[in-house]
């Protein structure tokens, strides 16, 4: 059986919102999993226009991450999923995953 | 409810509500529109009551129509003359209509902060004003100017009549002293402080705010020596400011609470208690007095930096941002335990982070309060 | 939710609202007899009466749920005090302060701590707004809200319900806050107002043509020109209350145009726009250029005054600049007919100056939901007071809520327009548990 790292959905309909699991890989999207490691929240939120610093900020995406955990997972062998390895390529845990345009 | 509903079903209220304008302006017509309902059967127990009213506003309440720029214009003035300005309500006594800050005032208490780089606690104190208000109103000018560099609709009208309406502290032409505009040192009331104790003391050793303090928060009493030590209560706010760990606690687990400091440390400026102690013991010392209280305040506002650094740093170290080239957006990744202690030891405690599994949703229970609580600045 | 915040004069109950059928019933209000009645009946009075006032707009459980019998109170601390005492003064004697010439030593004013009874309800989001005088009732407020008019730290909320905390700062549309706290429109202004928007449209395509026209056609006396523009900018100081508002809108018409054809003769500007801002900086660019090559080793004070007072985008290093040119221009626009430009004196200029800066803030413009040029509306003044734990910004129609309010001897932060009688047995009926 194959471990992996990924996401799990909650909230509700147009409002996403997931945690970052460890589960078995066959294991059902809502089951219990081994372990949640991090959450990630895909709707953006918009710096407020109070200050002047934030005049040409972003709109962010936020993600909570146990990262000592995530490294202790990845080395015994959990698979991330790909949208977990992107979140995890920008947190610094793994190397980008190389995408089809690179490979060619 | 009882006119809403008239005005439906009697056709003979109708030139009254809509005629209200007109009234109002030309109160002489009130009894002319009196004869035009003589034939109406219904009756009509508001007609008197808006018949007195019209006539108080068009007589003593006439007054009130209109503000008089540079001077406040309540009820009470009708009734007890202008002595009584202040007060908007004539039954309480107790709500008095406070000044706000002028404009040249604001944007001196944002010069003085932002381009002279002074700091809030000084201009506090030279100004006399709250230092919570001072940064409220460095925002708010912050923001005033930005928007005008935006050039976004301002409502300047609006703003000339509220400062002619209330009363305003203004500012201090140079050479003058400027008029405090609020106390600067409010104690707050401890609910500790509510209890009536009966502690019987000693009348070989004085008892002081220290040992008052430590009586409210039911913490023993001071050591001969540790009392000895502190020779007046204002003593202990400078070494807590240094170091606020130092102030002991008492209690067990979720009881347990910090002693309750005595007013000297707790009101917003105990420098100034320090300076009024210096200025008593050396009164002809005045240039030393002086240079002594600078250098606290420099020491009290270098520490407050201080801690606030680490804060920042600690929060930074936490937060990670990345901005991938390709993306419009911005990622936060925030460093996150999750532990037995953060999670609970079944892994689903209500603060666990996350959304929880095996928890029934609370969402749709009723009295479940799901408005904001909080938003981020 | 039904709205139940009607001012009748029947019941004779106090709104948090400007109306002035609310301004009798204050003036009006007498404090419900106590005398044959039982606690019980006075309680309940007390309580109705007030709370027809305080957060009429929120549900009775849900008040009940916010209330809190714990008062927030703050003594101000006197410096001096603390530094000549450390307390033991208090102590001393039996307990209760050394007497000085059989009066107790210390003696204060007693904090009215019932007054705070409704403290909770004052961190409400619409109940804040009215408070900083961005509405006229606490309904209004409500409405805001609801309709996204409002941003919390910058973000819009649209829960009239939310509880500020200290250091929130709100934010409500300027537009909302001119039309709830200024003048209605007439009937005849609204009408103008929808023959305004419709012919928009209309207006853009044909402002182009008109602008060519108009230059060479117009070309009167100069002297008599600087003298009217004058006159009106006279009339338009004036503050005069009765003047009706249709005549001042004449008058500020005709100014408009005025100001309009003067700067049209000045060569240099190409401004013949309806645009209010650049009329309005190229005037008063040529009043100060005129101004400084008039005058230049007196008054500069009192000059320097006023430009910090109106013109804030205008700074010295500008004027300066353009002074040389466009006093040519002025000169060739004004005084190209040989008038003296002498005549006009410093105080005159001040008035126009003024006049300008008031047509430029406060235009009439028929499109706006209130009447223009802008008043505050009747009755206003009675209920205008912003309590101290608001810090607000009436520019930009922002307020910081910056602390909880508080008790301090001798007044409440609370306002309320009851007394003792009335808010200490309220404060009373909700100390029982009832539920």
């Amino acid at each position: 059986m194959v471990l992996r790292i990924r996401l799990a959905r909650f909230g509700n309909k147009h409002n996403p919102f997931f945690n970052i699991i460890v589960a078995q890989a066959r294991s059902a999207r809502g089951a219990k999993p081994l372990e949640v490691i991090g959450t990630y929240n895909p709707i953006p939120k918009r710096p407020t226009n109070l200050y002047n610093e934030n005049a040409d900020a972003r709109p962010y995406k936020e993600i909570a991450l146990d990262s000592s955990r995530a490294k202790y997972w990845l080395g015994v062998g959990a698979q991330p999923s790909d949208p977990v390895w992107k979140l995890m390529g920008m947190a610094g845990l793994v190397a980008p995953k190389p995408t089809t345009h690179d490979k060619a | 409810m009882a006119p809403r509903v008239q005005t439906r079903v009697s056709n003979s209220l109708l030139p009254y509500l809509t005629s209200t304008s007109s009234i109002s302006s030309l109160p002489s017509s009130s009894s002319s529109q009196c004869f035009s309902r003589q034939f109406s059967v219904t009756a009509a127990p508001q007609t008197k009551l808006r018949r007195q009213m019209f006539e108080w506003l068009s007589t003593e309440g006439a007054e009130l129509k209109h503000h008089i720029p540079g001077e406040t214009n309540y009820v009470t003035r009708i009734k007890d003359g202008p002595m009584s300005a202040t007060r908007p309500f004539p039954n309480n006594p107790n709500f008095v209509s406070e000044s706000i800050l002028s404009e040249e005032l604001r944007n001196e208490v944002y010069n003085r902060v932002v381009e002279e780089k002074k700091s809030v606690r000084a201009v506090s104190m030279d100004l006399g004003i709250d230092m919570k208000r001072i940064a409220a109103v460095v925002r708010l000018v912050e923001l005033e100017k930005r928007q005008r560099e935006q050039g976004k609709h301002l409502a300047l009208p609006y703003a000339r009549a509220i400062h002619e309406m209330v009363p305003t502290t203004p500012l201090a032409e140079a050479g003058e002293r400027q008029t405090y505009h609020e106390p600067i040192n409010d104690l707050p009331a401890h609910p500790l402080t509510g209890a009536q104790i009966f502690y019987p003391v000693s009348e070989s050793r004085p008892f002081n705010r220290v040992e008052a303090g430590r009586v409210f928060s039911s913490a023993p009493a001071l050591e001969q020596h540790e009392a000895a030590e502190i020779s007046h209560p204002s003593d202990l706010a400078e070494k807590v400011i240094e170091n606020p760990k130092i102030i002991g606690w008492v209690g067990k687990g979720k009881n347990a609470r910090e002693i309750l400091q005595p007013a000297d440390v707790r009101i917003p400026h105990p420098h100034m208690v320090a300076l009024e102690r210096d200025r008593m013991a050396h009164p002809n010392e005045r240039r030393a007095v002086a240079e002594r209280q600078t250098q606290r305040l420099e020491r009290q506002d270098a520490a407050e930096q201080q801690r606030r650094d680490r804060a920042q740093a600690r929060r930074e170290k936490k937060l990670q941002t990345f901005t991938p080239e390709k993306s419009r957006f911005e990622y936060r990744i925030r460093e996150t335990t999750y532990t037995e202690q953060t999670t609970g030891s079944d892994g689903r405690a209500p603060w666990a982070a996350g959304r929880r599994y095996g928890v029934p949703h609370r969402d749709r229970t009723r009295g479940e309060v799901k408005i904001p609580t909080r938003v981020e600045a | 939710m039904r709205n139940r915040a009607t001012n009748t004069l029947s019941k004779g109950k106090i709104r948090q609202s400007w109306s002035k059928y609310n301004l009798y019933n204050l003036q009006q209000f007498r404090s419900p007899p106590t005398t044959n009645r039982t606690f019980f009946q006075q309680k309940w009075s007390a309580k109705a009466v007030s709370r027809a006032y305080h957060g009429e707009q929120v549900g009775e459980g849900q008040w009940k749920r916010m209330f809190n019998h714990r008062i927030r109170s703050v003594i101000p601390m006197n410096t001096s005090d603390l530094a000549a005492d450390d307390g033991s003064l208090f102590s001393s004697g039996r307990g209760s302060g050394l007497d000085k010439e059989g009066k107790p030593a210390f003696q204060a004013r007693p904090t009215p701590y019932t007054s705070m009874a409704f403290a909770p309800l004052e961190r409400r989001l619409d109940v804040a707004i009215f408070r900083a005088l961005f509405a006229s009732s606490a309904r209004q407020a409500r409405q805001f809200v609801i309709h996204g008019a409002v941003t919390v730290n910058g973000q819009k909320m649209r829960h009239p319900s939310y509880l500020l905390n200290p250091g929130d700062l709100f934010q409500v549309e300027p537009d909302r806050v001119l039309f709830a706290t200024g003048t209605p429109k007439t009937k005849l202004e609204r009408r103008e107002g929808r023959l305004a928007q419709r012919k928009e449209p209309e207006a853009e395509e044909a402002t182009e043509a008109e602008q060519v026209e108009a230059e060479p056609t117009e070309t009167p006396n100069t002297k008599e020109t600087l003298k009217g523009l004058l006159s009106q900018a006279k009339t338009i100081m004036s503050t005069d209350k009765d003047t009706l508002p249709a005549k001042r809108k004449q008058e500020l018409r005709g100014f408009q145009k005025a100001v309009r054809r003067v700067l049209s003769r000045s060569e240099s500007s190409n401004v013949l726009t309806d645009n209010l801002e650049a009329q309005f900086s190229q005037l008063t660019l040529l009043l100060n250029a005129k101004r400084s090559e008039k005058k230049q080793p007196k008054d500069t004070k009192k000059d320097k005054q006023l430009s910090e007072e109106d013109t804030p985008a205008t700074d010295a290093a500008t004027d300066a600049a353009a002074s040389d040119k466009l006093s040519e221009a002025f000169a060739q626009a004004t005084l190209g007919e040989e008038v003296d430009a002498s005549e006009l004196s410093d105080e005159e200029f001040d008035t126009l100056r003024r006049a300008l800066t008031q047509m430029r803030d406060n235009p009439i413009d028929n499109t706006k939901p209130y009447a223009t040029p802008w008043r505050p509306r009747d009755y206003m003044s009675a209920f205008a007071f912003i309590p101290r734990y608001l810090e607000v910004n009436q520019n930009i129609c922002a307020a910081v809520y910056l602390r909880h309010p508080v008790a301090r001897p001798g007044s409440a932060e609370v306002p309320t327009p009851f007394g003792e009688s009335i808010a200490t047995p309220a404060y009373g009926w909700y100390l029982r548990r009832r539920w």
